[in-house]
């Protein structure tokens, strides 16, 4: 059954069709809502909410458009809106340069390090740029849909990519180059 | 090192795969049952045991507000219902039909005339205006 038919019948109140819809789209959620808060927790609780807005609002969802770019833009605002109420929370923020001014992560030596690597990685990137990479080269969306999901221009999510995906390469570079060393 | 030239509208697989590895929780299931109890959550909110009770929170304020407005449209019809009523008694008891200085038609008036009374004098009279 197509996105959109499950998403009728979810918005009828049909528990099996949002279970569907759900099951489509739990990873791509949580990656998105993980590269836009540091916290896993946090942000399968962004996923949640955004899954459940998505719901809430399933009537204004266009049938004629791609539902996967519709439902991130909510997980995406979610995930913006559970990061603003941390903030008010933190006392003290954590500076976004921080990482970024110190030497790259200690030298990893398996996949395991690897990850946590990229994930520090990506912390240390704006928010947008960590969205725009990850829609863009994980989940294979174009420029413009990711301009859509972000509500950017098209030339900004080409910009955001761009520069994101050169501080992750180096990660992932130094760390094939340890590999081969090793 | 891979072209990373701004105008690349290729996805890099090998950077895209590890990004995967490293944002996959791996437990997708699990997370689907709690959005799942959060919709039968959602849903229970709505069941017939439950509207009622909704309902009845709507129906306390209504109720209050209702009973606001008839005490007021009870107070502003008695006070327009005590003017008009007041007035014709005042006029009344105060005029004196057989007093020629009360500024009514006075009955000697009416006989002394040559001619037949006009109807609307001698109701006048008779109803004391």
């Amino acid at each position: 059954m197509e996105d959109a038919e499950l998403a009728a019948l979810a918005h009828a109140g049909d528990r099996d069709a949002f279970g569907e819809l759900v099951r489509r789209f739990a990873g791509q959620a949580r990656r998105i809502t993980r590269a836009m808060l540091r916290d896993d927790d946090d942000a399968d609780d962004a996923a949640q909410d955004g899954f459940l807005a998505a719901l809430k609002h399933m009537g204004r969802y266009d049938p004629s458009r791609p539902f996967g770019p519709w439902l991130l833009r909510i997980m995406a605002n979610a995930a913006a809106d559970r990061r603003r109420r941390r903030r008010v929370r933190e006392t003290q923020p954590l500076e976004p340069q921080t990482v970024a001014a110190g030497p790259l992560p200690d030298r990893v030596t398996d996949i395991r390090g690897l990850n946590r690597a990229l994930r520090e990685a990506l912390a240390t990137l704006p928010e947008r740029q960590r969205a725009a990479v990850v829609l863009f080269d994980v989940e294979g969306y174009s420029h413009r849909e990711i301009g859509e999901i972000l509500d950017i221009p098209e030339g900004t999510v080409r910009s955001d990519v761009f520069h994101g995906r050169r501080t992750l390469r180096e990660v992932l570079e130094d760390w094939k180059d340890w590999k081969r060393e090793d | 090192m891979p072209d990373t030239s701004p105008f690349d509208h290729r996805p890099d697989a090998e950077l895209g795969s590890a990004l995967r590895r490293a944002l996959d929780s791996g437990d997708d299931a699990a997370f689907v049952r709690e959005v799942l109890v959060a919709f039968d959550g959602l849903h229970a909110g709505a069941a017939p045991g439950q509207w009622w009770a909704v309902l009845t929170g709507w129906a306390r304020p209504g109720l209050v507000a209702a009973m606001l407005l008839t005490a007021a449209a009870a107070f502003t019809l008695g006070v327009q219902i005590g003017r008009s009523s007041v007035q014709p008694m005042a006029t009344t008891l105060v005029t004196d039909p057989l007093n020629p200085d009360s500024g009514q038609v006075a009955v000697p008036a009416i006989m002394a005339g040559s001619e037949a009374p006009n109807v609307d004098y001698v109701l006048a009279v008779a109803l004391g205006r």
